[in-house]
């Protein structure tokens, strides 16, 4: 990420330099402003989930749920700390619901959960997942696909949904593939 | 569908009604929580904006696009969406537009429209998740996957496109 930022920078920079200095101050306070209202409405997302999640910890529902998808969340993910595999749990229920706002937050905590055990396998297969997009029902684009007088909004469920699945699958194998390859590699060498 | 959340408060709040948990005051613990983690992402999310913004204004990335486009046409992927496709790992409200873009352009029914739609559907903001999900954790290996949802993104274009073809 680093040397993609500066990267970036230095280079949108020169090529600005030369064809309209002026745009890159409104730039860079556009891209600060559009971050400070993703925020509040992630804010507006995460108070919403965080603070429902809360009452339901509390109740010990979530400790049920998690319960029965733990076992299978501490194999995959090869975790041994139990708050990363709930946490892991929820996120991937979350995600298969289709309430992606919802999954996020789990998400992170289980990154740092993984993160900090040291399960680097776990925080990075946790990664994929999340960024192969594994959302079944695209309710966004159904209804954006409604509202410009679509025929059959619902039309591309089928594809995207298979697209979906093929890619998150294939990065999932392709990771426990490089995975087991690094460390054939480093057993050879040491 | 729309069933599914209403019915979720309802459960959980029932149950912790039931167990005499403190409702109102652990919603807003939980709450609490929520701004804690959203002001940790906000010098990181403002960056990262940041970066697209100049990607945009510089040119670099109809650039990209342009120059990406024979390859995108040869794997089948209509030149309208090279830039689409390019944009999506990158901004989420920026592909939104263009993704509007292409279907007041050609029709919602119609087969670029189709093919945007489920390339938009079917992949994520990595970047975003990225930065999202790592922040805070260790630097170790991080580019692995990375170059792995990577590879995986393109070929859900390339797919989106083929499948809209076929189904």
């Amino acid at each position: 990420m680093n040397a993609i930022f500066s990267a970036i920078f230095i280079a949108s920079a020169l090529i600005l330099c030369i064809a309209g200095p002026n745009a890159f101050l409104p730039a860079l306070l556009n891209g600060a402003k559009e971050a400070a209202i993703t925020c509040l409405t992630l804010f507006c997302i995460y108070s919403l989930w965080m603070g429902l999640s809360h009452v339901a910890s509390d109740a010990g529902i979530n400790d049920a749920v998690a319960r029965l998808l733990r076992p299978a969340c501490y194999k995959f993910f090869r975790t041994k700390s139990a708050l990363g595999a709930q946490y892991a749990a929820m996120n991937v229920t979350c995600n298969v619901l289709g309430l992606g706002g919802a999954a996020t937050p789990f998400g992170v905590k289980a990154m740092k959960a993984f993160d900090g055990e040291g399960n680097i396998f776990g925080r990075n297969l946790l990664f994929i997942i999340n960024a192969t997009s594994v959302q079944i029902v695209p309710s966004t684009v159904i209804a954006l696909r409604a509202s410009y007088q679509s025929a059959a909004p619902a039309d591309i469920f089928a594809p995207a949904l298979l697209t979906t699945a093929i890619c998150t699958g294939m990065a999932v194998i392709l990771y426990f593939l490089s995975d087991k390859l690094c460390r054939s590699l480093s057993r050879r060498s040491s | 569908m729309s069933l599914v959340i209403p019915s979720l408060f309802i459960i959980i709040i029932t149950a912790a009604v039931a167990k005499k948990v403190n409702v109102f005051s652990s919603f807003c613990a939980g709450a609490e929580e929520g701004l804690k983690f959203t002001l940790s992402l906000l010098p990181i999310l403002a960056a990262v904006f940041m970066m697209c913004q100049l990607l945009e204004v510089s040119g670099i990335a109809d650039a990209l696009a342009r120059a990406l486009s024979p390859v995108m046409n040869a794997l089948g992927v209509p030149e309208e969406l090279a830039k689409l496709a390019l944009i999506k790992p990158f901004s989420g409200s920026g592909s939104l537009s263009l993704l509007t873009e292409v279907l007041e352009q050609y029709g919602a029914d119609s087969y670029p429209a189709r093919c945007a739609c489920t390339i938009y559907a079917s992949s994520e903001t990595v970047f975003y998740v990225f930065a999202l999900y790592f922040a805070g954790t260790n630097k170790k290996e991080r580019a692995l996957p990375l170059a792995i949802v990577l590879l995986s993104t393109a070929l859900s274009t390339v797919l989106s496109c083929l499948l809209c073809r076929i189904l």
